[in-house]
């Protein structure tokens, strides 16, 4: 278990940010840790850098008691903050450089980690502009590569792709998938559901500070009493037709407007199979039929509510 | 140690292209001491030139008549060194136009003795438009004169013997105070409102240190968390950035130094080992200051340099910066903050090296920076070493 998140307290004033939060990182996996705004996503990323004071509970990164001077952990811990933290004083290589070489002391090796980071996150024609000079993605991608360049173990991403365009962000999670690849664990916050559902083996789903559910995207889904919704488009069809519909097996829902029939199911299998046999024998013509699976979405959204968040 | 140069390097390039705070802590007072310059103009440096009075004597026969105040006059107004008065022998209309158009400070005329108590006094008017330095010279010569003239005419009328004795004795002036100094120094007033901007310019670095703080703490800057996070040891960062801090606020005092030196020709006197010890003192002290400012003051960014550039202001002012005198009455009043204030200390050891012969008080000035400055990084370091943040 790279980290071990051991029921954490975290109160800001009345505030119970972290209600006995319970966390673990296996090696070799990419979590995402979602939850809506205010749920403790950064405060739990923060707790675990031994950054934020907490007040209950234990964190372990690498089997030892995670503290500010637990620099041999620290070693292999690269962190992408959500704020892009470089100096605007410093070029793009530089910035790479004095904080790679805050974990590499040997200059040729940086040298060439540092240009590995650079090129990795495409910024090798911007290397020797300032950051007042790039543009919102750039930044960003700035921001990774000043996190990532001493090749990490354990890579905490909070939020990396807040405000990036998409071939931007498209381009970053390539990447971090490259650097699970090469064997690094990765830690990745988010509010983009499509991120997270295409780059995390495994998910956990948090919100006033507790953890809802977790597990992989395939898993998740199953826990939400929703199957497949199911889609027709045809002309004509009777009242008759739609109470027989509604009363087919797993059919948790059917309406017909504008020529379009939709079903949602509560899951079971074969329900297209079924309803195509059933439109046939009652001779009914259709135009065009499609499937569609729930989203990590609407599996959020399910578990966390669809109440407004600040 | 490499770890150490890597950091230090940088921090030095961070801070030599931080324009913001290279302003305030150099041109600022560079900018100042040239104000300063200005505004005391040739009161500096004891080449102060006295332009002559100028002073129109309406032309009567009763002047022609008064030899002894005419002899006087000419005395006063005979070109060279010691000239005092800038005389116009002329009528009275153009006497009076003179007067009104600012050519002339005052308007000499002298009146037939008449039968009035003191015939001496009524005979001579000085005519003034305002009140000023020229006046208040021209009201002392003529005032000294009719002293003269009564003190005469009342010893003739009573013992006309004693006479010859009074001549001479007016002619020979005997001070009865003695004016002694500690060294060969000749004190300057104004030269210690530069020592004080010399003193204030070394805790102006402070603000170098207080930058390191920010970029330093997790709460502060998003750098500050992304350093935290780093395995390097908090000392070595703290260390690294105070000497990269140090080193560029010792250079930027170096300047001003060179320029207050060379430029305006202020005078140090000729210890330069000795002011530029001073100097660094002064600037282990600012920097200290601005560290423990920023570690303790728990505030944003803004409040910080806020809190920075009032201490630094009330410090200066404390020290004599805004008005000379202000350091004599701390010291009288409460002596505790002259040991204690970064500001007078540095000033101070500047002024014991312009004015005393011997080093024990300037000694004392430096003795006293540097234990200040060792308890400021101690408490910083206290503060800074093993951080977490209730919030961020």
């Amino acid at each position: 278990m790279l980290i071990r998140v051991n029921n954490l307290v975290k109160r800001y004033g009345n505030l119970l940010a972290l209600d006995h939060f319970n966390l673990e990182v296996r090696e070799g996996e990419i979590l995402g840790l979602l939850g809506p705004n205010g749920s403790g996503k950064t405060t739990t990323i923060n707790c675990i850098l031994a950054l934020l004071k907490y007040d209950k509970g234990t964190v372990e990164v690498f089997g030892r008691p995670m503290t500010p001077d637990a620099y041999e952990s620290k070693r292999n811990i690269g962190v992408v903050t959500q704020n892009v933290a470089v100096f605007q004083e410093l070029s793009v290589e530089e910035n790479v450089d004095y904080f790679c070489g805050m974990y590499v002391e040997d200059a040729k090796a940086r040298r060439v980690l540092v240009q590995e980071a650079i090129e990795f996150v495409g910024l090798t024609e911007f290397r020797k502009f300032r950051p007042k000079k790039l543009s919102g993605g750039l930044l960003r991608r700035l921001n990774i590569a000043c996190g990532i360049a001493h090749k990490p173990k354990l890579i905490i991403l909070d939020e990396p792709t807040v405000a990036v365009d998409p071939q931007s962000r498209n381009s970053i999670l390539e990447g971090i998938r490259d650097l699970n690849r090469n064997g690094a664990t990765v830690v990745y916050t988010s509010h983009y559901m499509e991120e997270v559902e295409q780059l995390c083996s495994r998910i956990v789903i948090m919100d006033k500070g507790k953890t809802l559910v977790s597990g992989t995207k395939e898993e998740l889904k199953a826990m939400i009493n929703r199957g497949e919704t199911i889609t027709v488009e045809l002309y004509a069809l009777q009242p008759d037709d739609l109470t027989h519909i509604r009363q087919l097996p797993h059919v948790a829902q059917a309406e017909y407007e504008g020529n379009r029939l939709t079903i949602r199911y509560d899951n079971g299998q074969h329900n297209l199979l079924t309803l195509l046999d059933y439109l046939k024998s009652r001779g009914l013509s259709f135009e065009r039929v499609y499937s569609e699976r729930p989203t990590l979405n609407d599996v959020f959204l399910e578990i966390t509510g669809r109440q407004l968040r600040d | 140690m490499r770890m150490a140069m890597h950091v230090f390097r940088y921090r030095l390039r961070c801070l030599l292209r931080d324009t913001d705070t290279l302003f305030w802590t150099m041109a600022f007072p560079i900018l100042l001491a040239t104000m300063f310059y200005v505004g005391f103009g040739n009161l500096m440096g004891g080449d102060a030139s006295f332009e002559p009075v100028k002073v129109a004597v309406v032309n009567s026969p009763a002047y022609q008549r008064n030899v002894y105040l005419k002899q006087m006059l000419a005395v006063l107004s005979t070109p060279g060194a010691d000239q005092l008065l800038d005389l116009t022998v002329t009528d009275e209309t153009e006497a009076q136009r003179l007067l009104d158009e600012g050519g002339v400070t005052g308007i000499i005329t002298v009146g037939d003795v008449d039968d009035t108590a003191d015939p001496i006094a009524s005979s001579i008017r000085l005519t003034v438009t305002q009140s000023g330095l020229g006046q208040s010279i021209l009201k002392a010569i003529l005032d000294d004169y009719l002293h003269a003239s009564a003190t005469v005419s009342s010893v003739l009328s009573q013992n006309p013997a004693a006479i010859a004795e009074l001549i001479d004795r007016l002619g020979n002036r005997e001070s009865y105070t003695q004016q002694i100094s500690y060294s060969d120094a000749m004190p300057d007033t104004a030269v210690g409102y530069f020592y004080a901007l010399v003193a204030m310019a070394c805790l102006y670095t402070g603000f170098w240190g207080m930058r390191n703080t920010i970029d330093l703490q997790a709460d502060l800057s998003d750098q500050g968390a992304r350093r935290s996070v780093a395995p390097t040891h908090k000392l070595a960062v703290v260390l690294c950035d105070w000497a990269a801090a140090f080193l560029i606020g010792f250079g930027e005092v170096l300047v001003l130094l060179a320029y207050l030196a060379f430029g305006l020709k202020i005078d140090f006197g000729d210890q330069v080992g000795y002011v530029l010890l001073t100097c660094l003192a002064g600037c282990i002290a600012g920097v200290s200051f601005g560290t423990l400012l920023g570690t303790l003051f728990r505030k944003s960014e803004g409040a910080k340099v806020a809190a920075l550039v009032g201490a630094t202001n009330v410090l200066s002012f404390l020290a004599g910066l805004m008005y000379v005198n202000m350091k004599h009455i701390v010291a009288r009043n409460v002596p505790v903050l002259s040991y204690i204030n970064p500001v007078a200390l540095t000033s101070d050891a500047f002024y014991s090296l312009y004015v005393f012969d011997n080093h024990h008080r300037f000694f004392l000035n430096i003795g006293l920076l540097c234990v200040i400055s060792a308890v400021m990084c101690f408490a910083s370091y206290l503060q800074l070493r093993r951080e977490k943040y209730a919030s961020l």
